[in-house]
């Protein structure tokens, strides 16, 4: 008998998938489905636009643009402190870039989170 | 052994020495793994075998674990299907699908069914697997993270676009409507696109314009064609005269 241990690392992942986006105003998406370079760039559209993120922050658009005109994919992330975000997914993976947003997010939002904890 | 030879040659000895030093080691077979001596560690840690990395040029000949991995029975049944798909369906669309919720997914299926369109949902890897060897290579591209096939049979562009407008997570990354690959703004002007009669019925009409009025010109009263003609050949006149001063003045 052998004991099977999950790697720690995917529970890490899946536990913070959640993605909370109380102190964001508006993300916007765009990418070109065609080209080879924007695989990060929907993996972190699908956890973004996901029921459970959105259901923290009704307020929150999420826009999605589809082109083909061989752009760069670029997610625009504007903050309700009216700080920017410009990430440009071409040489990012879905994790850097769904961990540089998340930061952010909690930095913003700390106040409230303390608040929860307590 | 030794025991045993000092009794033999001491026979009238009774008092058998204190000390009696035993010469047999320990045993070399044991029941036991017997501790192996620091010395002996040592040479075979140094005398361990190093096989040459890369004896033979990598890329020299094919990788021995790439073996083609066989389709399961599953993976061929929905390979199967997919080809049926292919046939049978003029429209084919991919949609990307961030997690929506299953009241929202029959929501928006009973939309489509109502325009004939039906969901259907393949894993990624069997569509690239299926994708790649048959003609519709270039769709590859577009199956990457949770994605959706929207089929029907008549390419209804408009139902689908308006059903997808209610649905905010939806997003309609391409299409595959009678064999041509369409992306987005193909869609969209697809959708603008006429019917096919009204189309054959401009096209028509543009052909037999000029027919249609010499027709006309026809029907006229003769002296009336007469008069035309005559006008026709004055104006023709005037301008040949005019063409042959503009050459003779030239030659000058």
């Amino acid at each position: 008998m052998f004991d099977v241990t999950v790697p720690e690392t995917n529970m890490a992942a899946s536990k913070k998938a959640t993605v909370v986006l109380k102190a964001v105003k508006k993300i916007m998406v765009q990418f070109s489905p065609f080209e080879s370079n924007v695989r990060s760039t929907r993996e972190f559209l699908a956890i973004v636009g996901s029921e459970k993120a959105r259901s923290t922050n009704m307020n929150c658009e999420v826009l999605t643009k589809v082109k083909h005109d061989k752009s760069e994919p670029i997610v625009d992330v504007t903050f309700s402190d009216g700080e920017r975000l410009l990430m440009k997914g071409a040489n990012l993976t879905g994790r850097e870039m769904l961990s540089a947003f998340q930061s952010r997010c909690i930095a913003k939002d700390p106040q409230a989170q303390a608040a929860k904890k307590k | 052994m030794a025991t045993t030879l000092c009794a033999k040659l001491l026979p009238k000895l009774v008092w058998t020495p204190l000390t009696q030093s035993v010469r047999h080691g320990s045993k070399a077979v044991t029941r036991h793994r017997k501790a192996v001596h620091i010395l002996r560690q040592k040479l075979l840690a140094v005398t361990e075998y190093i096989p040459p990395s890369h004896a033979i040029p990598r890329g020299a000949y094919p990788d021995k674990n790439s073996q083609v991995q066989q389709d399961s029975g599953y993976v061929l049944l929905l390979k199967k299907s997919l080809k049926k798909l292919f046939e049978e369906n003029k429209m084919i669309a991919v949609v990307q699908n961030s997690a929506s919720s299953a009241e929202d997914m029959t929501l928006l299926k009973h939309r489509l069914f109502k325009h004939g369109i039906t969901v259907k949902f393949i894993p990624n890897q069997v569509t690239r697997s299926f994708l790649k060897d048959s003609i519709y290579s270039n769709m590859a591209p577009l199956f990457i993270g949770p994605t959706v096939l929207f089929v029907s049979k008549e390419p209804k562009v408009n139902g689908m676009l308006s059903a997808l407008r209610s649905s905010p997570q939806m997003t309609l990354l391409g299409a595959c409507i009678d064999n041509k690959l369409l992306s987005v703004e193909g869609i969209i002007n697809y959708s603008k696109l006429p019917s096919m009669t009204v189309v054959q019925g401009e096209l028509v009409s543009g052909l037999t314009m000029l027919t249609s009025r010499t027709t006309l010109l026809l029907q006229h009263h003769p002296g009336h064609l007469c008069a035309l003609l005559q006008q026709h050949i004055k104006q023709q006149s005037p301008e040949t005269i005019a063409e042959g001063d503009s050459t003779a003045q030239e030659a000058k």
